[in-house]
C-alpha cells in the first residue's frame, strides 16, 4: 500500500501526463501533422485519473470522443496515442481511429465512439456478460451530461437495474454541451431522475480532488465486484478549451473565464506546484519519446485501406 | 427551367443562410431545430442572424434527442407548422430513423392521403480533416430506398436556394437534404449554374454539354465531374455531365436520351456502390433499353470500407480527380488512352479552405 503522499503523486504523475500531452497537441495542431478533430480534455483529467486508480487491465472502461484523459489513464501506451493522432500505421488501430476513436484493449480500454451516448449500452452489455461469465470484472461506462438526454441511457440504465449488472455509469459533468448549458436542455434534475430508476447515486462536486474521486471510486467498483448492482456516479469537471479543437473560447459569448477560475482554483496542477515541478522532465521525456515514435511511423497504405473491413 | 431566386454569387455558405432567411421570412409557420442553431457559430453560419430578425422562439436548440426532436418535428407539422430540423453531421440522424422511415415516409399513405408531413431534414456530410467512420458518411441511397421521402443533394448556391424555396414553400412532403461540407466556402458564379432538365428545382441538371460518355454525378462528386469534363474537353473528349440532385426522384428519360446519345455511362456517387445510387442508374439503364450502353458502366464512389481518419487512407479512400478523369478516359479511349492526367492526390487539398477544428 502507497502511504498517501506516494499516492497522491502517482496521480498527479499522470495527471500532468495528459495535461501535457494534450498541451502537445495543441503546440502540434498548427503544423497540420494531427488531421482530426480533436476533443481535449483539459480541465477534466483528474475525473479519469481518480476513477481510472483503482480499475484492473481486466476491468473495462467504455468512453466518448473527449478519450485521451482516459486511453493514459486507464494504461494505454503513449507512441502509440500519438502515431494514431498522427494517422500512422504505427496508431494502436493503425490510423483508423484517429482521436476520436481510441482504444487500448490490452488494459480493458474497450473503444469510445463519435456519436454522443451510443457506448452507454456498451458498458451494461460488458457487464451483462461479466456477471453471467462470473468474472468479476467491474465496468465503467463514461458519459458527458449533454448525453443523458438521449433515449438510450435510459434504456441502458433501466436494464442495467433491472438485471443487477456491475457497471459503474459515471456521468462527467461539465455543464456543457458543445456551446449549450444544462439549463438551456434538460428540464429534471439529473441526480433525482437518476435515483428515479433505483439505483445508487454519489455526486463528487470537486472533480478536481483526485483522491476523493480515487477512493469513492475504489469504492463503487469494490461493490461491484461484490455483485452489489449497478452503482451511477456523477463527477462534477470543468472543460478549459474550446469543446472541439486546440484554442480557447472564452470571447464566445456562451461562458465566461471566470467560470474556469473557480477551477483553477483546485487544479491539483495548479494546487501542488511543487510537485509538478519535479515531475515536469519526466513527463517531457515520455512525450517526446512517443512523439518521435509517431514521427517515425510509416504512412499506412493501400494495402491497409480495405483490411479489418469484416 | 432555370434558376430563379439567385440574384448574384453566393457561396454555398451564404446560399443556405439565404435559403433559412427566405423560408422564415415567408411564413411564420418555418420553425429552425438544431443543436446550435442559435449558438455564435450557427451551424457553420447558415442560421447566424436569424433570431435577431425572426425572434429566438422560432430558432428551437433542441437537447440531444435526436428519434425525439424528429418525431416532435413531425408533430408540429401534422398540425401547421413547417420543421427544418438541421443535423450538423449526417451520421447523426441515424439515431431518428425510427421516425424518419416508419412514421414521417408513411404518414400519408398509411392514412389513405388524410395528412401530410411538409418539413425538411438538413444534413451535412462530412469529409477530409480526420472525420473518420462517424462523422463523414453519406446515407442518400439509405433514405432514397424509402417511398414517401424526397432526398436531394444541392451541388451549387443555386441549387439550395431554388431547392429549398420549393420543398417549403410548394412541397407537400418530408425532404431530406444533404449538403457537403466541402463545398460550404465555394463561391458559386450565377452564369456557371447547371441548367434545370424538368418542371421543378428538384429536376436533375446538366453540368456540362456533351457527346462522348456521360457522367452521372451527385453532390461534390458533381463539381468534380465539371473539373474533369472541362480537363478532357482540351483534349478531345466530350463529356456530358448531369448532376442527379434529386437523388429518390430521378426522370428515366434524362438519363435515357444522354446515355442513347453518348453509348458509355459513368457514374461518380460521394458513397459506397453497393445498393446505391450508381446501382440505381444502371438499373434504370437495364430497365429501359438494355442494348443502350457499347461499353461496361463504370462507378466511382468510396471504398467499401467505413472511412479512415489517417489523411494517408482517406486520400484513397475517396476517388479524386485523377482516378475519376483516368476512368472517364479510359472509358472512351480505353486503357492506352494515352491522355495527360491532372495530377491531384487529395480533393480536400482543393477544396479546403476548409481546416480543422471540425
Ligand atoms: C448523436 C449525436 N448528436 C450530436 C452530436 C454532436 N455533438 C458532439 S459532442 C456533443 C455534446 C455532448 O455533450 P456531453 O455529452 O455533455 O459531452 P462533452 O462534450 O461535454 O464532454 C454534441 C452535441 C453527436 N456527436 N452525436
Ligand atoms: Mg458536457
Amino acid at each position: 500500500m502507497l502511504n498517501t503522499n506516494e499516492r497522491l503523486k502517482r496521480l498527479i504523475y499522470q495527471t500532468l501526463l495528459i495535461r501535457r500531452v494534450e498541451e502537445r497537441v495543441i503546440e502540434l495542431y498548427p503544423s497540420d501533422k494531427i488531421q482530426s478533430p480533436v476533443h481535449l480534455s483539459i480541465g477534466q483529467e483528474p475525473v479519469a485519473v481518480g476513477l481510472c486508480e483503482s480499475m484492473s487491465p481486466k476491468d473495462v472502461l467504455f468512453t466518448t470522443y473527449r478519450g485521451h484523459a482516459y486511453y493514459i489513464a486507464k494504461g494505454g501506451k503513449l507512441p502509440e496515442l500519438m502515431a494514431e493522432l498522427y494517422g500512422r500505421k504505427g496508431g494502436v488501430s493503425g490510423g483508423k481511429a484517429g482521436s476520436m476513436h481510441l482504444a487500448a484493449p490490452e488494459v480493458g480500454m474497450m473503444g469510445s465512439s463519435a456519436v454522443v451516448a451510443s457506448t452507454i449500452p456498451h458498458g451494461v452489455g460488458a457487464a451483462l456478460a461479466a456477471k453471467l461469465q462470473g468474472t468479476k470484472q467491474a465496468v465503467i461506462t463514461i458519459f458527458g451530461d449533454g448525453a443523458i438526454e438521449e433515449g438510450v441511457y435510459h434504456e441502458s440504465m433501466n436494464f442495467a437495474v433491472l438485471h443487477k449488472l456491475p457497471v459503474l455509469f459515471v456521468c462527467e459533468n461539465n455543464a456543457l454541451a458543445v456551446h449549450t448549458s444544462l439549463a438551456q436542455r434538460q428540464a429534471f434534475d439529473i441526480v433525482q431522475h437518476a435515483k428515479s430508476y433505483g439505483i445508487n447515486t454519489t455526486v463528487i462536486e470537486d472533480g478536481n480532488d483526485l483522491i476523493k474521486v480515487g477512493d469513492i471510486a475504489a469504492k463503487l467498483l469494490e461493490s461491484l465486484r461484490a455483485g452489489g448492482g449497478p452503482e451511477w456516479l456523477m463527477v462534477k469537471t470543468y472543460r478549459y478549451k474550446e469543446h472541439v479543437g486546440p484554442g480557447d473560447d472564452f470571447d464566445a459569448g456562451y461562458r465566461s473565464r471566470s467560470d474556469m477560475e473557480k477551477w483553477l482554483a483546485t487544479d491539483p496542477l495548479y494546487k501542488y506546484p511543487e510537485i509538478v515541478k519535479e515531475m515536469e522532465a519526466d513527463v517531457k521525456t515520455e512525450i517526446d519519446r512517443a512523439v518521435a515514435f509517431a514521427e517515425a511511423s510509416p504512412l499506412p497504405t493501400r494495402a491497409d485501406l480495405l483490411t479489418d473491413v469484416e | 427551367m432555370t434558376n430563379q431566386s439567385l440574384q448574384k454569387a453566393l457561396s454555398y455558405r451564404e446560399a443556405l443562410n439565404k435559403a433559412m432567411h427566405d423560408a422564415m421570412a415567408a411564413s411564420d409557420k418555418v420553425l429552425l431545430f438544431g443543436q446550435g442553431v442559435n449558438d455564435h457559430k450557427g451551424i457553420f453560419g447558415t442560421t447566424s442572424g436569424l433570431a435577431d430578425k425572426f425572434g429566438a422562439q422560432r430558432l428551437i436548440e433542441v437537447p440531444l434527442a435526436e428519434e425525439g426532436m424528429t418525431g416532435i418535428c413531425i408533430g408540429a407539422a401534422l398540425n401547421g407548422a413547417y420543421p427544418i430540423n438541421i443535423h450538423i453531421r449526417a451520421d447523426f440522424v441515424l439515431l431518428a430513423m425510427n421516425q424518419i422511415i416508419n412514421l414521417a415516409a408513411k404518414y400519408k399513405y398509411m392514412f389513405g392521403g388524410l395528412f401530410d408531413i411538409p418539413m425538411m431534414i438538413r444534413l451535412v456530410i462530412g469529409r477530409s480533416w480526420g472525420q473518420g467512420a462517424q462523422h463523414s458518411q453519406s446515407l442518400q441511397s439509405l433514405f432514397a430506398h424509402i417511398p414517401g421521402l424526397t432526398v436531394i443533394m444541392p451541388a451549387s448556391s443555386g441549387a439550395i436556394v431554388d431547392s429549398y424555396a420549393h420543398a417549403v414553400q410548394k412541397h407537400r412532403g418530408t425532404v431530406i437534404s444533404f449538403e457537403h461540407r466541402l463545398m460550404y466556402d465555394l463561391t458559386f458564379e450565377r452564369d456557371h449554374e447547371p441548367e434545370v432538365l424538368g418542371k421543378t428545382p428538384f429536376s436533375q441538371r446538366r453540368v456540362r454539354a456533351g457527346t462522348d460518355v456521360t457522367i452521372v454525378s451527385t453532390s461534390i462528386m458533381s463539381l468534380e465531374a465539371r473539373r474533369a469534363a472541362d480537363w478532357l474537353a482540351d483534349r478531345g473528349i466530350s463529356c456530358d455531365v448531369i448532376d442527379l440532385h434529386c437523388v429518390s426522384h430521378i426522370d428515366h428519360d434524362v438519363i435515357m436520351k444522354s446515355v442513347g446519345r453518348t453509348g458509355r455511362l459513368l457514374v461518380a456517387d460521394t458513397s459506397w456502390l453497393p445498393y446505391g445510387v450508381s446501382a440505381e442508374i444502371c438499373r434504370i439503364v437495364c430497365q429501359n433499353d438494355p442494348g443502350a450502353l457499347k461499353a461496361p458502366v463504370v462507378s466511382l464512389g468510396m471504398a467499401p470500407a467505413p472511412c479512415p481518419t489517417a489523411k494517408a487512407l482517406e486520400d484513397i479512400y475517396y476517388p479524386n480527380l485523377t482516378t475519376l478523369t483516368d476512368s472517364i478516359a479510359t472509358l472512351v479511349r480505353g486503357k492506352n488512352h494515352g491522355i495527360d492526367l491532372p495530377h491531384e492526390r487529395s480533393m480536400a487539398d482543393v477544396y479546403k479552405r476548409f481546416k480543422g477544428p471540425f
